[in-house]
């Protein structure tokens, strides 16, 4: 290890300490004053302040103003996480003409003055951070950034309505756009639902529009049925694979006009529908919805009598006749594209209300979810727009029930934010198709947001019923004749504050969302993290609510917490735009931490080529040594630990900083 | 019509109590209560009740200890857990509602000739005295100290109940009688020490 003497050869070591009060965040718990102090008398240390703000212009100045009279060629600022103001002081050294690297920041907010109460030892403790950095920050080496070009393609995943809105937002923007959707058709959660809050403008109208935009856009790339597989590179420059799942119909050659359909062996479906939860029956070859885009049916192999026996007529094949769009041969196919940007728009699912078995979900024909009523409710749905029972009569009475697997414990414990509008979005669309009485039953009614609080006076003023207690129970089981033949459900009133029983014809169950239950795999694809609940971790829940801890992917809708169709738009714009930003700058500069080979130490066993997680090491045959591509590497440090012969190192994280830096806080004073 | 002040004040509030509830079992979540009603909905005994265990929660945090402890409802509790094993913010209601009954007759604040307090407190005295429960006795000194005349018409049961050999008048025991005693004054020693 180098002594430090050694290095105050020519260019002697002169370091500016700075003590930050950010208000008295810092200075109500640590003595500053007394910091400063000790920070003075430490070796090499030419300057020592206080300040009230160190972020602030004059903080900034006072810094730069040292550098110049002091000759100051370190810097160590002891203020808050890094992760916050690290840029703003590396700018001040750089705009003093020392290079932004030679600062080290000591976090005595996050650290020390947040989490502990006595003031002493708290200042203890930031003494021996301040020493440690003192001593570490003489070792730091001038770095220069990296620039490398930005790929202006974006790739989107996910067609549902936020996917949908920043691919069309990018695509306005000239940029090339990949939507990846995993189902047949684009369109998500939205395409079935039949109006929506608080403004009960019919859900298709608004949506299809931008679903014809992006399935004829030039600028859009569109694949439905597929999936991105695999993920490579880094921001600006990734690299996605992309899996086509055989539809068994050519897109190209489909022509929309669903002949096969009408010709197809099974005269009625025998199919559960999925787009229609079940409600309705399809055949094997189908289009999942009127307006689904594109407009390609697709063939599903499980049910198609072809593919179990190969003994079919075919009578598709021949409707379809010289248009030859329907090809049992088809196999999945796969695409390499390059983008710069992703944006991640992967959804919800709603919550199963089997796991809730009071509510009586799969035990009661007359119980249904609130998604299927949406599919009830809707013209173009099973029943052609008709609310009645599986029996086909029209109910009297109905009870929605919120919060179903949402703040709950023993399910999931949020709030899942869309169940009390869109509840009582329902109990207006069932009074309005029905007349029948309607209940509500909630725990808190919950409408902020624009005209969502005029909307529940609407309801108020309709006349439906609003009990306020979550449901214990639903059951067939009367004990007063106006019972027979109902759903009973028993709640309390806790307004009231008695127990009732009220029997209804029909019960919706308001289910909550969840993170799609593959949410995982896709968070590892992506290389970005998630909460401890499943749904997608933004960078910053205030400040940087799209981004995420991974450059150039974007997250927007609901994969990253429940939200409505506003909120989910509005993030999808916001996707959108930090994409933009992110591409139109062309390049982009990268931290300097990368990994590099000592060729003459390294002995070639190729250990480190199989740890790095980025594929940055090659093996150069001819040398018989190791190669650190620069590009690729993230300076994640896997490498350099694992170096059996220590011939890895790392800019910024060399160990003698490190030694340094641990004997700097080991010296206890 | 009789008119009652509803109103409360502050001074009707008793910190002791808050402090005790929150500190004993079954208390530690009740600041966690959403009051959404579900262990009132689930309670088979809520509709004999005069607060449901939703407005006992409510009370009991806000320290309303008349109340709470002079309502029937801890009272009608068969502690069949429902409420308990069905709560979203995982609350142990029905320990919390047994904790009230101990401090109700800590406090002998309960009924005098109610049914279920006197059975407990002759079950108890029963088990420290015997070390069993001998079901006539019992049955019998439950009935002498609440109503006598429902001893009377519950007479024609017993006897073919003894009959039949399923409620025999022998009053059993165990030995070493004094060790449960111990063991009891052990447990009643431990609790004042950890004032719960």
């Amino acid at each position: 290890m180098p002594e430090i003497s050694q290095l105050s050869g020519p260019e002697a070591v002169r370091v500016g300490f700075y003590v930050c009060h950010c208000g008295t965040n810092i200075a109500g718990t640590v003595d500053v004053k007394a910091l400063a102090g000790y920070a003075a008398s430490l070796p090499r240390v030419a300057v020592s302040r206080e300040y009230k703000y160190m972020c602030s212009d004059p903080g900034q100045a006072l810094i730069e103003q040292d550098i110049a009279d002091h000759k100051l060629n370190r810097v160590v600022v002891a203020s808050c996480s890094p992760l916050l103001h690290e840029a703003t002081f590396r700018r001040a050294l750089g705009r003093a003409g020392l290079n932004p690297f030679l600062l080290q920041m000591v976090n005595i907010r996050e650290h020390v003055s947040w989490v502990h109460l006595d003031k002493k030892a708290a200042t203890e403790k930031a003494q021996d951070l301040v020493r440690a950095a003192v001593q570490r920050v003489a070792l730091h080496k001038p770095l220069q950034k990296r620039r490398v070009d930005i790929n202006p393609s974006v790739l989107v995943v996910g067609g549902g309505i936020a996917g949908i809105h920043a691919a069309l937002t990018l695509a306005e923007a000239g940029k090339q756009v990949y939507l990846v959707e995993r189902e047949p058709t684009i369109g998500g959660h939205m395409a079935m639902f039949d109006k929506t809050f608080p403004t009960l403008d019919c859900a298709a109208c608004i949506l299809t529009p931008k679903m014809t935009a992006v399935g004829s856009h030039p600028n859009i790339k569109l694949w439905t049925y597929s999936e991105v597989v695999k993920v490579d590179g880094y921001v600006g420059n990734y690299k996605a694979q992309v899996k086509h799942k055989p539809r068994y119909v050519i897109d190209d050659l489909c022509i929309g006009c669903q002949e096969c359909i009408a010709a197809c062996v099974y005269k009625e479906g025998k199919t559960p529908d999925e787009f229609n939860l079940g409600l309705s029956m399809r055949k094997p070859i189908y289009l999942p919805f009127p307006q689904a885009v594109p407009q390609k049916v697709v063939i599903d192999r499980d049910t198609c009598i072809e593919f179990k026996s190969g003994k079919c007529k075919k009578t598709c094949v021949e409707a379809c006749g010289d248009r030859l769009a329907i090809d049992f041969k088809q196999k999945e196919t796969f695409d390499e594209i390059e983008i710069g940007a992703i944006i991640l728009a992967t959804g919800f699912k709603t919550f199963a209300p089997e796991r809730n078995p009071y509510c009586g979900y799969g035990r009661y024909p007359n119980v249904y979810t609130s998604l299927e009523v949406e599919r009830l409710i809707n013209a173009s749905g099973p029943t052609a727009g008709e609310v009645i029972l599986r029996d086909g009569k029209k109910p009297a009475s109905v009870g929605i029930i919120h919060c179903i697997g949402s703040r709950d414990a023993n399910t999931n414990r949020w709030c899942s934010k869309v169940c009390c509008m869109y509840s009582l979005k329902l109990a207006h669309l069932i009074k309005e198709h029905t007349g029948a009485e309607v209940f509500n039953f909630y725990i808190d009614m919950r409408t902020p947001g624009k005209g969502y609080e005029e909307f529940y006076d609407r309801l108020l003023d309709e006349g439906v019923h609003f009990v306020r207690g979550r449901v214990a129970e639903v059951s067939d089981w009367a004990v007063h004749p106006s019972e027979e033949g109902k759903l009973v459900i028993r709640a309390e009133d806790t307004l009231a504050g008695f127990v009732r029983r009220i029997p209804v014809d029909m019960v919706v169950l308001s289910v909550g969302l969840e993170p799609q239950s593959d949410a995982q795999d896709v968070r590892r694809l992506f290389n970005i993290s998630c909460a401890s609940e499943g749904w997608f971790l933004e960078r910053h829940p205030k400040l940087a609510p799209v981004s995420t801890f991974t450059e150039g992917v974007y997250i927007a809708g609901a994969c990253q917490g429940p939200k409505d169709i506003p909120d989910s738009v509005a993030q999808a714009g916001a996707a959108a735009a930090e994409a933009l930003a992110l591409i139109d700058a062309k390049s982009v500069e990268l931290e300097p931490y990368t990994a590099s080979i000592l060729e003459e130490e390294c002995s070639g066993c190729k250990s480190c080529i199989s740890l790095c997680p980025y594929q940055a090491i090659a093996f150069i045959e001819e040398k018989k040594k190791a190669y650190i591509n620069e590009v690729l590497c993230k300076g994640c440090g896997t490498c350099v630990a694992g170096c059996p012969s220590g011939s890895i190192k790392q800019n910024f994280f060399e160990d003698e900083e490190i030694f340094e830096e641990i004997e700097g806080v080991l010296a206890y004073a | 019509m009789e008119l009652k002040r509803t109103i409360k004040f502050e001074a009707d509030r008793d910190p002791e109590f808050v402090r005790w509830i929150s500190h004993t079992v079954g208390g530690e979540r009740i600041r966690h209560c959403l009051q959404c009603g579900l262990c009132s909905g689930k309670c088979p005994l809520s509709l004999y009740m005069d607060y449901t265990p939703r407005r006992l929660m409510h009370l009991s945090r806000e320290g309303f200890k008349e109340e709470v402890l002079g309502s029937s409802s801890i009272w009608l509790c068969t502690a069949c857990y429902a409420c308990m094993v069905h709560c979203p913010k995982s609350i142990n209601v029905t320990h919390l509602l047994y904790a009230l009954k101990q401090r109700a007759i800590e406090e002998k604040r309960y009924p005098r000739r109610f049914a279920i307090p006197v059975m407990a407190r002759q079950f108890s005295d029963m088990v420290r005295g015997s070390g069993r429960i001998t079901e006539s006795w019992l049955i019998v000194k439950v009935f002498l100290r609440t109503s006598i005349w429902r001893l009377f018409g519950m007479s024609g049961l017993g006897l073919k109940l003894l009959r039949t050999g399923r409620m025999p008048l022998k009053r059993e025991r165990v030995q070493r009688r004094a060790e449960i005693e111990k063991l009891l004054d052990s447990v009643a020693a431990t609790r004042k020490e950890l004032a719960i």
